[in-house]
């Protein structure tokens, strides 16, 4: 299935394809657009300004998984056959200790094929999804002796607006602990330790979930994946599900930092499970009962993740702030410019 | 109780790594360790085991970020958490030392990069996970020679006020947490880099061995609220001072 989400032109100077850092700015110091959920009122900040827009009692809630170095080289072998001598390999889900579904970036692919990584890390496919470029692959180890070889080889995701090699350290938010993401949880990219001690002295309360992502490109645009394809681990603690029902009883509003949070918390919401996978697709239809408003940064044309702001926004108001935003020149992607619609 | 603590030493294949790895083992904590060498460090792996922990032992060269990022990684992975790290690692330089008057540029600048890039990687790319559960305490190995500028302690004494700077300006950004930076001194030992930094020491020397207490206390909870502070093991530990100002 196909996503749904509108279509608008996109200027490619407005990607970002460097680190705020690396552009001579703080990673909090980014632009902040600001959109009024209800009347469509944008206003235009910078994000280390957040706390002018939230209120003691609010919570924030922000995904803390930390990014994985996603990408493997290796031989693909037949037997004893070299079938292809430099192979991509781009990790997309974890399964188990030792299986991933991944995309293997080569042709012709077939069950039993083998891979090798390197003199000690090889994985054989192990299945073949129907309708999907993913491939299950078992390796030759598991739990944090195959962590210890996937970060000795791996590196991270960089898409087609990225020119440098930025580190994995690049892709990384600054409060990611639970490694298991496949790209970067971006929307909490802005955050400083010095903005975050920030809202909490002003009253805002903090907390975080886990949802590891998944692949959400698949080198073809005709394969473009949907929410409902794609399937996500998540995990949430009792004591956030309190807080949330405390700030909502109390007036506050829940403020999810990207639509990883969104979907933790909205699937927790529908499903009453706290640790789990999801696939769930948010868009206009869907009611949302968890979370009140969202930080996120700026998406693509036809990006599903907009069919789910949708959800928190009217098309037609995010469609002129959109609009509103590519005048001001907001870069976009994962290591542009934020947007907090409330 | 420092049982089913997770703590994390770098450095732990020989000397002072080695005693506090022992240490914390007999306490019943689980240990992510590591070293540029895998030979000691295995072994010293098999006997914290051998003393009923858990150990995960990581070859890492802890001064490069991508290593730091394994080795960390690897250690959420395994135990979900660290709630003690201890900045051990740490190299002299050339031996016998050159005065700093003599000091070639290119060993003065690789032992200040190691020795304060490395506390500065691993600590934060811990600090988060600790700040999230708003616990946790890190302890920085220094030196006399890193509180002080001696003669002949060249590049290791400067690197160490480094180490000395990074604690209290930690301290003084996590002061409204409950997450703890302190730095102990652990003064002479019988270590192989002390054989390297005092070839023809003919003073006695302490064991790594007799040290570990005031490490035990800083990662318990009697030490919580306490922050930002330098301890010095022997002094603590009732031993004399032979008076030389050595590290």
């Amino acid at each position: 299935m196909v996503a749904t989400a509108f279509d608008f032109y996109l200027p490619s100077e407005l990607n970002a394809s460097h680190p705020p850092e690396r552009r001579g700015i703080r990673r909090d110091h980014v632009k902040l657009m600001v959109l009024n959920k209800k009347t469509g009122h944008v206003s235009h900040d910078q994000f280390f300004h957040l706390t002018d827009y939230l209120n003691p009692g609010d919570l924030v809630v922000m995904n803390n998984s930390r990014t994985v170095p996603a990408i493997l080289q290796g031989g693909l072998y037949r037997g004893t056959k070299q079938i292809q001598k430099a192979v991509e390999i781009r990790l997309a889900r974890r399964l188990s200790e030792e299986t991933w579904d991944v995309l293997v970036v080569a042709e012709g692919v077939k069950l039993g094929d083998i891979l090798i990584f390197s003199p000690d890390l090889t994985a054989v496919v192990t299945n073949m999804k129907a309708g999907s470029p993913l491939k299950t692959i078992l390796f030759s180890k598991k739990g944090t002796e195959l962590f210890n070889s996937i970060y000795a080889l791996g590196e991270p995701i960089r898409y087609e607006y990225i020119y440098d090699k930025w580190g994995l350290d690049y892709y990384q938010t600054v409060f990611a602990s639970h490694p298991g993401s496949v790209e970067m949880p971006s929307a909490g990219r802005a955050f400083s330790w010095e903005l975050l001690f920030k809202l909490q002295r002003k009253g805002i309360e903090l907390d975080f979930i886990q949802l590891h992502t998944g692949l959400s490109y698949l080198l073809d645009e005709e394969l473009e994946t949907s929410p409902t394809d794609n399937y996500e681990e998540y995990h949430l603690s009792e004591k956030t599900i309190e807080k949330i029902h405390k700030t909502k009883a109390s007036g506050g509003r829940v403020i999810a930092v990207g639509t990883t949070v969104v979907r933790a918390l909205e699937s927790a919401g529908v499903t009453g499970t706290l640790n789990g996978v999801t696939n769930l697709y948010i868009n206009k239809q869907f009611p949302l009962k968890m979370v009140d408003g969202i930080i996120t940064g700026f998406h693509e044309p036809k990006a599903s993740h907009l069919d789910m702001l949708t959800a928190f926004v009217p098309q037609d108001l995010l469609w002129n702030a959109y609009e509103e935003a590519i005048d001001h020149k907001y870069l976009w992607h994962e290591f542009g410019d934020m947007n907090l619609i409330l | 109780m420092l049982k089913s603590k997770v703590v994390m030493i770098t450095g732990a294949s020989k000397g002072l790594g080695r005693a506090l790895t022992l240490a914390f083992a007999k306490e019943g904590t689980r240990l992510a360790i590591c070293s540029r060498t895998s030979k000691g460090l295995f072994e010293v792996r098999d006997k914290a085991v051998a003393l009923g922990a858990e150990v995960l032992a990581v070859t890492a060269d802890i001064s490069l970020n991508r290593d730091v990022e394994r080795f960390v990684a690897m250690t959420e992975e395994a135990f979900g958490k660290i709630d003690i790290l201890i900045n051990n690692a740490s190299i002299l330089g050339p031996s016998p030392m050159p005065l700093l008057l003599d000091y070639p540029e290119e060993d003065f600048a690789e032992v200040l990069r190691v020795n304060s890039i490395s506390p500065f990687l691993v600590t934060g790319r811990v600090i988060p996970g600790m700040l999230q559960r708003n616990q946790g305490s890190i302890i920085n190995v220094t030196s006399e020679a890193g509180n002080i500028g001696y003669a002949g302690w060249g590049a290791y004494g400067i690197s160490k006020f480094a180490v000395e700077g990074l604690t209290e300006t930690w301290a003084d950004e996590l002061s409204s947490t409950n997450v703890r930076v302190n730095m102990v001194d652990p003064g002479e030992m019988a270590t192989d880099m002390h054989q390297l930094a005092v070839p023809d020491c003919d003073y006695q020397l302490a064991k790594p061995e007799d040290v570990v207490d005031v490490f035990l206390y800083l990662a318990s909870e009697k030490s919580n609220g306490i922050t930002g502070q330098r301890f010095e093991a022997q002094e603590l530990h009732g031993r004399d001072d032979d008076g030389c100002h050595c590290i």
